[in-house]
C-alpha cells in the first residue's frame, strides 16, 4: 500500500455509512473497511495506481452545506480517487452496475473467450469479474482482434496478446517492484500490447510475479502450461527452501505430484512475491532421481535393503563413541532434521567432526562475525530495508543470492530515497537504483574494504581502534587502486553517501574468497565505525538454523564453545582422505559439485572405509557411498527452517514421500533409539520441545507459536554464551 | 385349533395367489428374453461414455478438464498437452494426451457431456458394461475415442447377439 502522506482522519459516507478514514486514502481501499469490494483489474495495493482499466468506477458526490448531495456527472475510478471530508461514494447503485456492464463488454470485445485451454480459467478475474458484474450475453457480432498467441517471453513466462486487457500489471511490476523495467507497452489504442524491448528475452530475476498478477491469462507459466486446471489442484502453505530467504509459497500439487509454486503472503519476509528460483526452482520434486529404498552395498553392487538392515549396517561399521565419524550437512534440512544429526554424531559416534559450511574459508563460530547468533552480525530484518537512509551493497549479487532484501531495499529507495551504494565485481540489478556502482577487479575485495575504511578514517566519519587505524593509514589509495582498480574518488563518494541510519550487506560467499576473513572483518570495522548495521548473511535455506543450533565443530547447540573442537569441512574431507576417520556420513546436496576443490572431495568418497549418503536425489556422491539412505524433501515432512534473519517457519507435510524416504530427523530419532542413547522421538514437534529447551534462541519456540508470520529469534547477546561458559 | 389358523389357512392363501397368476398366464409378460431380445431404451437414456471426433477426424477434446471439473463422482482425470504442427490432435493449442474415467464410479449423471465445451465426450446408449475386474473399469482414453467420426452412433446393438435396443417413442 502507498505509504500515506498524513494521518489526518475524513468522513466519507459510503453506501449512506459514514467511516473514518485517513485523508488521502484511495476509495477502493477505504471500501474494504466496510467488507465492501470494488471490482478491479489494474490497480495493484502494492504498486502506484494508475486508472487504466475502468473496472472500478463508483459514483462520488459531495455532501452540500444544506445537507443535499451534490453528485459528479460521471463516475470516476475508485482506484485513482483519493478520500476527502464530506465524499459520497455509492458503490452499488444502478449506474455503477450498468456501468461496471458496459466496461466489462468493451474489455471482452476483443478478448478471445479461450477460457477452456487458458491456464487462467477459474482462477481468472476477468472470469469472476465477468460473472459477478458483466453481461450474461455478447452483442459482438464483428471480427475479434487477432494477435499473437503463445509466444514465448522466456523460458518461464508465455504472453498471449489476444488476452490481454491492457491493465499495465505487469509493465507497471517490472518498472516499480523488480526494478528491471523489461517489460513496456508498444503501439497506441486497441493496439497496444505490452512487450520487451525490441522482443528480445524477457530477463528478470523475479518474471514468475507478473504471471500471478496478470488479471487475464496473458502472461501464463511456460512450465504449468496445461499441465492442470486450478480445479484439477490441491494446495497446502509451505516454505521455499531454494535459498535463505525463506519466502512463503503455496505448493500446488496434483495426484501427489509438485505442479506449480504460488507467492504466498508474509508481510514480514516476501509481501506476495517470489523470485524465479523459487517459483520454478522446485521441479526436482518429481524427478526421476529421487532416492526411494535404502541401499547397502554388497560386494560392488548396490542392492536395495530394509530400515532395520540399513540401520544394523551402519551400526555395526562404525564403532560407538569411537570418535571415527565426520558428517557433513547441507542447509535443506530441517532444524529438526539438523539438531538431531549433531546430537547423532556427538551421543552415539562421540564425534564432533561435524559441519554445516561448504564455503572455502570458515569462521571459527566464536568469531563474532559467524553467522548464528553472534552480536556483531546483526541480521537485520528483512522487512527493515524499507527504512534506512543508505545502504553498502559489498560484493554480493543481492537478487540472487538475497532476492527479497533485493526487493525490499529497491522498495526503500523508491519510497524513502535509500542511498544505495554496491561494490561489485560483475554487472548487478542494483545499479538500476544504486547512487553509486563500483566495479572491482574480481578477487581484490580485501582491498577495496581497505579502501572503504580508509576513505572513512580519512573523512572522519569512522570511529575505529587505534591499531586498525594506524595499519590502514599506513596504505596509499593508490596502492589500493593498483590491486583492485577503485580510484581514491570513488571510495570517498561512497562514503559521502553512507550516512544517516543504515546498513551493510554482505554474504557468506565472501567466505569462498582467499582472502574473505580479512575482508569480512575490515569491512565490519567499516561498517561498525560508521555506525551501521553490519550483516553477513548466510546462503543456505537453513544454514542459520544449522550455526545456531550448534552443527559446528566447535560449538556445542546450547552455545557453548568446544575445548577440544573437532574437524571442519576441511578437515574432515582431509581426514577421510588419509582415512583417519573412517565413516562418512553426508546429508543431502552434492559436495562434489559444491565444494571449491573438487579434488579433495573425490579423495575424502574415495578413501573413506564408509560413507552414508543420505539424500533426496541420487548424485555423483552417491556413486561411491557404502549405504544410502533415502531422505525426505522439505515439503514431504513436518519441520521448521530458520531463514537469513533468524525467523523459524513452520513446513507441514504437503505431498507423500517417494517410495521408503524417511523425513531426517526420524533417521538420526531412530539411531540413537537404536544404539540406546535417546528416547524415542514421536513427532517433529518432540525435537522441537527439547530444542527449545537446550538451544538458549529458540527458547520461545513451539509450533503453535509458528502460526501465520513464523517468529524472530533473538539475537544471542555475548552474555548469554559467557553465561554458559561460566 | 391353532392348526387351522397357523397352517392351513396361510397355505390356501397362497395356493389362491398363485393359482391367479396361473389364470393370466401369457398375458402381460414383462420378462424378455435378454440378450436375444434388448430392452427399448428412452431417448434420453445415458450410458457408457465416447470421446467423438470431428467430421474432419480431430478429437473434438481439447483437454479442459470442465467435466472433471463438474464430475460430482470425480471420476475423470484429464491430463493435457500441447499440439505441435507434426502432431496434431485436436484443433486449437491444447489436447488431452490421458483422459480416464472410472466407470465404478460413474452415476451416469451426464454433467461432463453438459459442461463439455465442444461436444467431446458424450453419453450413448451402450449399457452393457459388466466386466470381471476393478481394473476393466477404468476406461482409458483409447477406450473411449471413437475410431472415426460417428462411429457409435444410436441406437445400440447388443455386444452379444448384434439385436438392436429399440428407442422408445412413446
Ligand atoms: S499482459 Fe496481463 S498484466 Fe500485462 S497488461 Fe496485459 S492483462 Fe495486464
Ligand atoms: S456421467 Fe456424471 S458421474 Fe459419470 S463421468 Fe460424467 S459427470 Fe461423472
Ligand atoms: S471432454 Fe470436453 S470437457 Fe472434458 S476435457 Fe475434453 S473438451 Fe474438456
Ligand atoms: S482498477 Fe481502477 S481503473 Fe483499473
Amino acid at each position: 500500500m502507498a505509504a500515506l502522506e498524513s494521518q489526518e482522519m475524513v468522513t466519507i459516507t459510503v453506501n449512506d455509512v459514514d467511516l473514518q478514514v485517513p485523508k488521502g486514502e484511495l476509495i477502493v481501499e477505504s471500501v474494504k473497511r466496510l467488507g465492501l469490494e470494488i471490482p478491479i483489474f489494474c490497480y495493484h495495493p502494492r504498486m502506484k495506481p494508475v486508472g487504466m482499466c475502468r473496472m472500478c468506477l463508483v459514483e462520488v458526490g459531495f455532501k452540500q452545506q444544506d445537507g443535499t448531495v451534490r453528485k459528479m456527472p460521471k463516475p470516476q475510478a475508485g482506484c485513482t480517487l483519493p478520500a476527502d471530508n464530506n465524499m459520497v461514494i455509492y458503490t452499488d447503485s444502478e449506474m455503477v452496475h450498468r456501468d461496471r456492464k458496459g466496461v466489462l463488454e468493451f474489455l471482452l470485445i476483443n478478448h478471445p473467450l479461450d477460457c477452456p485451454i487458458c491456464d487462467r480459467g477459474g482462477e481468472c478475474p476477468l472470469q469472476n469479474n465477468t460473472l459477478f458484474y458483466g453481461p450474461s450475453t455478447s452483442r459482438f457480432t464483428e471480427v475479434k482482434r487477432h494477435a499473437l498467441k503463445a509466444f514465448p517471453l522466456s523460458k518461464y513466462v508465455t504472453l498471449d496478446l489476444e488476452r490481454c486487457i491492457q491493465c499495465g500489471r505487469c509493465v507497471r511490476f517490472t518498472e516499480e517492484i523488480s526494478g528491471d523495467s523489461q517489460l513496456a507497452f508498444r503501439f497506441r489504442g486497441a493496439s497496444m500490447q505490452p512487450s520487451t524491448f525490441q522482443m528480445h528475452e524477457f530477463e528478470s530475476k523475479f518474471s514468475g510475479n507478473v504471471i500471478e498478477i496478470c488479471p487475464v491469462g496473458a502472461l501464463t507459466s511456460s512450465r504449468y502450461r496445461f499441465r492442470a486446471r486450478p480445479w484439477d489442484l490441491a494446495t497446502r502453505p509451505a516454505i521455499c527452501t531454494n535459498c535463505s530467504n525463506g519466502c512463503n509459497i503455496w505448493f500446488d500439487y496434483r495426484a501427489g505430484k509438485m505442479v506449480r509454486i504460488n507467492g504466498r503472503t508474509n508481510e514480514a519476509v516476501n509481501e506476495e512475491w517470489t523470485c524465479d528460483r523459487g517459483k520454478f526452482g522446485h521441479d526436482w520434486y518429481n524427478s526421476e532421481r529421487r532416492l526411494k529404498q535404502p541401499m547397502l552395498r554388497k560386494g560392488d553392487k548396490m542392492v536395495p535393503v530394509s530400515w532395520a538392515e540399513a540401520y544394523e549396517a551402519i551400526l555395526q561399521a562404525c564403532p560407538p563413541s569411537a570418535g571415527k565419524m565426520g558428517g557433513l550437512v547441507a542447509g535443506t534440512v530441517s532444524n529438526e532434521g539438523l539438531y538431531l544429526f549433531q546430537k547423532m554424531l556427538r551421543e552415539v559416534f562421540g564425534s564432533n567432526h561435524v559441519d554445516y559450511r561448504w564455503t572455502r574459508n570458515r569462521l571459527s563460530s566464536s568469531h563474532p562475525l559467524s553467522v548464528g547468533a553472534n552480536p556483531s552480525n546483526k541480521l537485520t530484518p528483512i522487512a527493515a530495508y524499507e527504512l534506512f537512509d543508505s545502504a553498502l551493497i559489498f560484493a554480493t549479487a543481492l537478487a540472487d543470492e538475497q532476492p527479497m532484501i533485493y526487493l525490499r531495499l529497491r522498495k526503500g529507495w523508491s519510497s524513502k530515497g535509500t542511498k544505495v551504494v554496491v561494490f561489485a565485481d560483475r554487472p548487478v540489478e542494483e545499479k538500476g537504483f544504486a547512487a553509486l556502482t563500483v566495479h572491482y577487479r574480481p578477487g581484490s575485495e580485501d582491498h577495496v574494504a581497505e579502501g572503504l575504511l580508509k576513505a572513512g578514517l580519512a573523512a572522519g566519519k569512522v570511529m575505529v581502534p587505534g591499531e586498525v587505524r594506524e595499519k590502514i593509514e599506513a596504505l596509499s589509495f593508490d596502492r589500493i587502486a593498483s590491486f583492485c582498480d577503485v580510484t581514491e574518488g570513488q571510495f570517498r563518494q561512497a562514503v559521502d553517501l553512507l550516512s544517516g541510519t543504515g546498513v551493510v550487506v554482505s554474504s557468506q560467499s565472501l567466505l569462498d574468497l582467499p582472502e574473505g576473513v580479512k575482508t569480512l572483518e575490515i569491512l565490519a570495522d567499516f561498517s561498525n565505525g560508521l555506525g551501521f548495521d553490519f550483516n553477513c548473511y548466510a546462503l543456505g535455506a537453513n544454514d542459520e538454523g544449522a550455526a545456531r543450533l550448534g552443527v559446528l565443530p566447535d560449538r556445542l547447540p546450547n552455545g557453548r564453545p568446544l575445548a577440544e573442537p573437532g574437524l571442519d569441512t576441511a578437515g574432515i574431507l582431509d581426514a577421510a582422505a588419509r582415512a583417519r576417520i573412517s565413516a562418512l556420513w553426508v546429508v543431502e546436496g552434492d559436495p562434489i559439485s559444491r565444494y571449491h576443490e573438487k579434488g579433495d572431495v573425490v579423495l575424502a568418497l574415495e578413501n573413506v572405509d564408509f560413507l552414508i549418503y543420505q539424500g533426496t536425489l541420487a548424485n555423483e556422491t552417491a556413486n561411491y557411498a557404502s549405504v544410502i539412505l533415502p531422505m525426505e524433501a522439505p515439503a514431504e515432512q513436518e519441520g521448521t527452517y530458520t531463514n537469513v534473519e533468524g525467523r523459524v517457519q513452520r513446513m507441514i507435510q504437503v505431498v507423500q514421500e517417494p517410495g521408503d524416504a524417511k523425513q531426517a530427523w526420524r533417521i538420526f530419532g531412530e539411531i540413537l533409539l537404536r544404539s540406546g542413547h535417546s528416547k524415542p522421538y514421536f513427532s517433529a514437534s518432540e525435537v522441537m520441545e527439547e530444542i527449545a529447551q537446550v538451544v538458549p534462541s529458540f527458547g520461545e519456540v513451539t509450533y503453535d507459536r509458528l502460526e501465520g508470520e513464523g517468529l524472530h529469534l533473538p539475537l544471542a547477546t555475548s552474555t548469554d554464551v559467557l553465561s554458559e561458559v561460566n | 385349533m391353532g392348526l387351522l389358523k397357523d397352517v392351513v389357512k396361510p397355505i390356501l392363501g397362497g395356493m389362491t395367489l398363485t393359482a391367479r397368476r396361473a389364470a393370466n398366464l401369457g398375458k402381460n409378460i414383462v420378462t424378455i428374453q435378454y440378450p436375444d431380445e434388448m430392452r427399448e431404451q428412452y431417448q434420453r437414456s445415458r450410458w457408457r461414455h465416447y470421446l467423438t471426433r470431428y467430421d474432419s477426424g480431430l478429437e473434438r477434446c481439447i483437454g479442459c478438464s470442465l467435466c472433471a471439473g463438474a464430475c460430482p463422482a470425480r471420476c475423470i482425470y484429464v491430463e493435457a498437452a500441447e499440439n505441435t504442427d507434426t502432431e496434431r490432435y485436436s484443433p486449437g493449442e491444447r489436447y488431452a494426451v490421458r483422459y480416464e474415467i472410472n466407470m465404478i464410479r460413474c452415476i451416469f449423471c451426464g454433467y461432463c457431456q453438459d459442461a463439455c465445451p465442444t461436444g467431446a465426450i458424450v453419453l450413448r446408449k451402450d449399457f452393457e458394461l459388466a466386466n470381471y475386474k476393478r481394473e476393466q473399469f477404468i476406461y482409458t482414453k483409447e477406450m473411449l475415442l471413437e475410431k472415426y467420426p460417428g462411429q457409435n452412433l444410436e441406437p445400440y446393438r447388443s455386444k452379444v447377439t448384434g439385436v438392436e435396443a429399440p428407442i422408445y417413442t412413446g
